[in-house]
């Protein structure tokens, strides 16, 4: 028995004790097969599951060498059982293949020829499979590529794709390194990606995903399809590109909402790919407008289903995904790990973080007592009231109004979830507001102007949650959210995260009432950060007037 | 010569404590006399006990002695084996055989190995597949002819040879028929009954070479994986501290909500899936565990009206022993129970689903399967994880008379890795310490339990997502702590727990306060508790008890809080136990009638509101049944005895002087006059029956089963229908199913009798071959 760092439970969960000298190198041998579900400042917990030790096995890690790590690092004698079953799962990816065969096109073809028999019986696979060719390779309708590969992974034996690309339309494409340069773990994140084909590369939020698309781009030099989550972020992706490769504006279409253009290198956003009129998809035709080399999905964790219907037919196209966690809040990692790929690169937040690239922060949650005569208006209230009551409690505005004043230095976004009550605030804070209700082109200017340092205060809704890049703000203060999303919260915090010019740490505050919903909701958020490892403290309202 | 009973005179004490070793049931109860244990130890039960209990190569020695009639060690040896591997197998379960008195020496005869009286009737009419001896059975010299045979007739042969030795002839004119004819013709084959032919020993054991088996049965040589000690007892005491922490939390559950015994005496289906989703485990495991606990007396049936399974006062007294005590009694009830948990849920043979703690769930086989599965791994090299199917091989080598149905030895691993028995499907060390009886001292497994459990941890990490985690086993005070403020996420080599506010409120309803429970937690942990835990504890402590309830039987109220206010003082109205609520609301102890009549007693006027202002009274009810037995398979297991210093002790019994139940008449002279029928009443000796006779109706049997083996004559006195005595002179024949067939010598007839109608036996000098032919 070792003295090791690393405990393995028998319901698969390892812990990792971070203050162990070897836990830093015990992080690394297990990062690439288990995915890391809690952070917190003492113990990390990680899991093994079948698509982390698939995803290990399309990065060429074997089942002996998972087991060696487990081993090795592990304090008590691991469970016999997790061993067994380590083994097992990771002996089922690959025993089957997509292949382009010279002669019959795509193939299955099988290592095992009872594996192969297995899924040809199955009632799932009717249709999806052509002629047997002989034991161990059977055609695929070319149409069935992606349909196939999700059939086969709910079998439980998820196919190797080998069967390659099509090159797609050649458009030069080079990045433009004047004056910046790509971050090494961005570098080794692009050839990963490049390596493995397609794939699914994740990245905390703030860490320049933009720019392994890029790079990505580079790579291929294609025309490319990029899907964003919406018009905002779309016009995010296209500056940067301006910015950091050779493209030019005229080369960039976007297609959207309220623009058609196709251009070589065309942004379209999930929604106008997802519009429906009399119940067909209208804009379908995007994705064979041009043979695109490259499909890159921006925050894959958002991807929509009907788009994962689509993706099922894009399958002979190289497809990036971006996001800041696999984690999805509908459970469907598994078609993510079909259709888009493999996890291809991944680094922990708090490594890039500790590297200097994200900012260290600070998250706070500020308890409002409510006065007696709200409480008695809460308790009455239906229950579908009680969260807008609790979290537009009118208390809130003076306890916004402290903490902006304990920040006169900083970039403060105030993000809230009911209009009625960002208005009120915006009033006195004397700050801008922005909303769904506000034009782009408003948008855009007050975003500028606030990243130019010309304005301190900004109070947005949710809109802002998503893929706007407000690097200087370091203070950001939520008044409501939409009933304490992990997603909402780590994209909030995103948001914040851009690493500030003097290396400030940055302050996230939540605004709660005590004893309410509003508080049970907070205590969702206080997981999920503390998860992350965020230093999280809770403060009185009381308290803070005297501060 | 030499009878069964002579052979266990001669036997040394030694040999005696491995025969009563080897066969505990002859030990109890303790036999008195060496005839009486002579009687039982051919009895057909024992017998077939112990047939059952002997290995392949064991088994095959005795039916070759059955099927040769008797043989030399040498005999024995060319009969079965052809190597020395074979030999030194043949010689040893001869040896074991003898030991266990299936086989005896019998000094003076030629063919000295013989097998006990009684063992070739439940060896079938055929062993070794060969045909029994017959007057009629042809010369050896017919194989001769078998050169010249037709084409047909070697497959009969083929058929026949290696038994059994029974076939049906065809009834066509085919080439077999033909084959069969001239068989018949020659002496190769004699009819038996109907269509069917025999082929005569002689034939076969000639056609085989004088060999009775083909082959010497050696033990299978299976290969296995093996796993690392540590593996082994890291998963043998989780398992075992897992099993002890399960029956906890049922005698737990149902100390606070008690579960109903069905009409037919177990757990219904519903109750049992209830406790699946309490303990968190699959219906199988909760099924072990319920039984386990009952059988250990833990939990019993309390006997009210309605009944229901509730927690004995046994279990306050378990659950305060030590951990490794507390898994021994529940691994040593496993072993002993004859409850078969992996039947519940399963459907009996009238189609009725049988229920947890129910009727049908019981086998007395069980014990022994576990015993063996347990000891056939014990047996194996290392630390050996073999899988069911080289369990199953093994255990039909071992007990090829008792094969156990493969869902049985399936289910008894699951049961012996989730007792802790076993480690990662190896033998653990406390596994194997169950395999040695339990005595006075301290007992092993449990030693060996203690050894392999982790040393406890005293310390946790807490962290700022309000998780806790101990890194390693926590101590007994620090898993109460746990148990009660936090509820466990995860466990194995260290416990993962979170706190919720529910979790902490059930801490603050146990009675911990803020600042007990903060400081508690500030000790085990090894860093400063996070802020978040603490505002959690001090939040849960601050809404704790924001609402008050109490237990009153009635109220009064009264818009006049002075005329309130009085009552509540008046020293007459002590009785009614008046507390004041509010100004205006007193409630009272007493009931709203004697409230009622009491304050008008006293000149006031209340008026009764509504008919029934009762409040529930809501505190916990903690039920205990009386103690119980631990089931009758430990009680049994007792009255056996176990250590050599018993044994020794039975065995002196059986070494002293047996009383002389009848001394008028001496049998000093029967010895010469043989086949002469004796005067008066048949006298039985008690220095030696066999040679002698006896009226003991069990001394009898023995008698007459030696008489069947040696082919002797025996006096017997029968009583007839009406009652009357009388005497004839028998040669038994065979002695089964309670009945006695035998040749009556003197009528020439032969004759079946029921054995409770022979009065007494007498043995007559043996008759040999010449004086029978």
């Amino acid at each position: 028995m070792t003295n090791g760092p690393l405990i393995v439970q028998s319901d698969k969960t390892l812990l990792l004790e971070v203050d162990h000298d070897q836990a830093e190198a015990c992080r690394r041998a297990i990062a690439p097969f288990a995915e890391l579900e809690r952070a917190p400042e003492h113990v990390h917990t990680y899991r093994l599951t079948p698509l982390g030790l698939w995803n290990a096995r399309a990065a060429g890690h074997d089942a002996e060498q998972v087991v060696d790590v487990l081993l090795e690092y592990s304090r008590y004698p691991v469970p016999h059982a997790l061993l067994v079953d380590v083994a097992d799962t990771m002996s089922r990816y690959g025993r089957l293949q997509l292949i382009k065969d010279p002669v019959h096109g795509l193939v299955l073809h099988s290592l095992d020829p009872a594996v192969l028999a297995e899924v040809t019986r199955s009632k799932r696979t009717a249709g999806l499979l052509g002629e047997r060719l002989d034991d161990t390779d059977v055609i695929v309708h070319p149409s069935e590529r992606g349909h196939l590969k999700q059939v086969l992974l709910k079998l439980g034996w998820p196919a190797e794709d080998l069967a390659g690309y099509v090159d797609g339309e050649a458009h030069a494409i080079a990045l433009d390194q004047d004056g910046w340069s790509m971050r090494p773990y961005q570098q080794q994140a692009v050839d990963g990606f490049w390596h493995g084909g397609s794939g699914v590369v994740v990245l905390p939020c703030g860490a320049g995903k933009t720019i392994v698309g890029a790079g990505a781009m580079a790579k291929s030099s294609t025309t490319t399809l990029i899907l964003v989550t919406n018009t905002v972020s779309a016009r995010q992706w296209r500056d940067e590109l301006v910015k950091r490769t050779s493209l030019t504006e005229d080369e960039i279409g976007e297609y959207s909402g309220a623009r058609k253009e196709i251009r070589p290198v065309t942004i379209a956003t999930y929604q106008v790919l997802t519009t429906r009129r009399k119940g067909v998809y209208s804009h379908l035709e995007l994705l064979d407008a041009r043979d695109w080399g490259l499909v890159v999905y921006d925050e894959v964790h958002l991807l929509p289903a009907p788009i994962f219907r689509m993706t099922a037919d894009l399958q002979a196209r190289r497809r990036l995904g971006l996001t800041a966690t696999l984690v999805r809040e509908d459970g469907r990692e598994d078609e993510v790990f079909s259709l888009i790929g493999p996890k291809r690169f991944d680094a922990p937040w708090k490594d890039i973080e500790a590297q200097g690239y994200i900012a260290p922060a600070d998250c706070v949650e500020v308890r409002l007592t409510l006065p007696d005569r709200d409480r008695m208006l809460y308790a009455t209230a239906e229950p579908e009231d009680k969260y807008r009551l609790a979290a537009t409690a009118p208390g809130k505005n003076r306890v916004v109004e402290q903490l902006v004043a304990q920040h006169p230095d900083d970039q403060v976004l105030v993000i809230g979830q009911y209009l009625d009550q960002l208005h009120e605030l915006a009033d006195h804070l004397q700050a801008d507001l922005i909303t769904g209700e506000t034009t782009v082109h408003e948008r855009q200017r007050l975003f500028d102007a606030f990243r130019a340092g010309e304005i301190h205060k900004l109070v947005v809704s949710k809109v802002a949650n998503f893929s706007i890049d407000l690097p200087e703000a370091s203070v950001a203060i939520q008044v409501s959210g939409s009933f304490g999303s992990r997603q909402e919260e780590a994209q909030r915090l995103g948001r914040i995260m851009r690493p500030k010019g003097d290396g400030r740490t940055a302050h996230f505050y939540t605004v709660v009432a005590r004893d309410t919903v509003d508080q049970e909701f907070a205590a969702h958020r206080q997981r999920f950060l503390a998860e992350q490892g965020y230093a999280y403290s809770i403060v009185d309202a009381e308290d803070l007037a005297g501060a | 010569m030499s009878t069964f009973t002579g052979f266990l005179r001669t036997r040394a004490d030694d040999d005696l404590v491995a025969l009563l070793r080897g066969r505990p049931d002859l030990a109890a109860p303790s036999p008195t006399t060496m005839s009486s244990l002579a009687v039982r130890a051919t009895s057909r039960g024992s017998l077939e006990r112990a047939l059952a209990s002997v290995d392949a190569g064991v088994l095959q020695v005795v039916e070759a002695v059955v099927a040769l009639g008797g043989a030399t060690r040498d005999r024995l040896r060319t009969a079965i084996a052809d190597d020395e591997t074979g030999f030194a197998l043949v010689d040893a379960s001869a040896d074991r055989a003898v030991a266990l008195a299936l086989l005896f020496d019998s000094a003076d005869s030629p063919d000295p190995l013989r097998a006990a009286p009684g063992v070739a009737e439940l060896l079938g009419p055929y062993p070794a597949g060969l045909a029994p001896a017959s007057s009629h059975d042809p010369d050896v010299a017919v194989v001769d002819e078998l050169p010249a045979a037709p084409a047909g007739v070697q497959p009969v042969l083929d058929a026949l040879t290696w038994g059994p030795p029974v076939g049906l002839a065809p009834s066509h004119s085919t080439a077999t028929a033909a084959a069969v004819e001239w068989m018949l013709r020659r002496g190769l084959l004699v009819r038996g009954e109907g269509r069917h032919v025999i082929l005569p020993r002689t034939v076969a054991l000639a056609l085989r070479g004088g060999r009775t088996h083909r082959s010497a049965a050696l033990p299978p040589a299976p290969t296995f994986p093996t796993r690392a000690a540590a593996t082994v007892a890291a998963e043998s005491a989780d398992a075992g501290e897992r099993l002890v922490r399960l029956v906890t939390r049922l005698a737990r559950t149902w100390e606070r909500s008690p579960a109903g015994v069905l009409r037919s005496g177990g757990l219904g289906v519903r109750e049992l899936r209830r406790l699946t989703a309490e303990l968190e485990v699959d219906e199988r495991t909760a099924a072990l565990v319920v039984e386990l606990a009952a059988s250990a007396g833990l939990v019993a049936d309390d006997g009210e009206e309605a009944p229901s399974f509730v927690p004995t006062v046994s279990f306050d007294e378990w659950s305060g022993q030590p951990l490794e005590q507390r898994w021994l009694t529940l691994a040593r009830t496993w072993t002993a129970t004859t409850r078969t948990p992996w039947l519940v849920g399963g459907r009996d043979d009238s189609g009725t689903v049988r229920s947890a703690l129910g009727p049908d769930v019981a086998r007395s086989w069980a014990p022994r399967l576990r015993r063996s599965v347990l000891s056939t791994l014990a047996d194996l090299p290392g630390l050996a994880a073999p899988d069911e199917s080289t369990v199953m091989e093994l255990l039909a080598w071992r007990t090829p008379r008792a094969v156990p149905p493969a869902s049985a030895v399936s289910a008894v691993l699951a049961e012996a890795a989730a007792v802790g028995a076993l480690g990662a499907g190896a033998l653990s060390a406390a596994g194997r310490a169950l395999l040695e009886a339990p005595d006075d001292g301290p007992d092993p497994a449990a030693a060996a339990l203690a050894a392999d459990v982790p040393a406890a941890v005293d310390e946790m990490l807490l962290q700022g997502d309000l998780t806790g985690i101990v890194p390693g086993r926590p101590s007994d005070e620090l898993e109460d702590l746990l148990d009660r403020a936090a509820r466990v996420e995860s466990r194995g080599g260290a416990v993962t727990v979170r706190f919720t506010a529910e979790s902490v409120r059930a801490a603050f309803d146990a009675g911990a306060t803020a600042d007990g429970l903060l400081a508690d937690l500030t000790r085990f942990s090894l860093t400063p508790v996070p802020q978040a835990l603490e505002y959690l504890v001090r939040d849960a402590a601050r809404r704790h008890g924001q609402l008050r309830a109490g237990a009153a039987s009635s109220y009064l109220r009264s818009d006049d809080p002075a005329l309130l206010a009085g009552l509540v003082d008046d020293p007459r109205l002590a009785g009614l136990g008046l507390f004041a609520l509010a100004p205006t609301v007193l409630v009272a102890q007493a009931p709203t009638r004697e409230l009622v009549d009491t304050l008008r007693a006293h000149g006031l006027a209340p008026a009764a509101e509504t008919p029934d202002g009762h409040v529930l009274h809501l505190a916990r009810e903690v039920r205990r049944a009386g103690r119980r037995g631990r089931g009758s398979a430990g009680r049994r297991e007792v009255a056996t005895p176990t250590t050599d210093a018993d044994v020794a002790a039975v065995i002196r019994r059986l070494r002293a002087p047996e009383p002389a139940p009848g001394s008028a008449g001496s049998s000093s002279g029967g010895r010469e006059r043989a086949n002469r029928e004796p005067d008066g009443p048949l006298d039985p000796t008690p220095d030696d029956l066999s040679e002698h006779g006896t009226d003991d109706p069990g001394d009898a049997l023995l008698v007459l089963r030696e008489a069947v083996a040696d082919k002797a004559n025996v006096w017997v006195d029968l009583v007839g229908p009406t009652g009357r005595p009388e005497r004839r002179l028998l040669r038994p024949l065979r002695v089964d199913g309670g009945r006695l067939r035998a040749a009556d010598v003197q009528r020439e007839s032969e004759l079946t009798v029921a054995v409770h109608r022979i009065a007494s036996v007498r043995r007559v000098r043996p008759v040999t071959d010449e004086e029978s032919a």
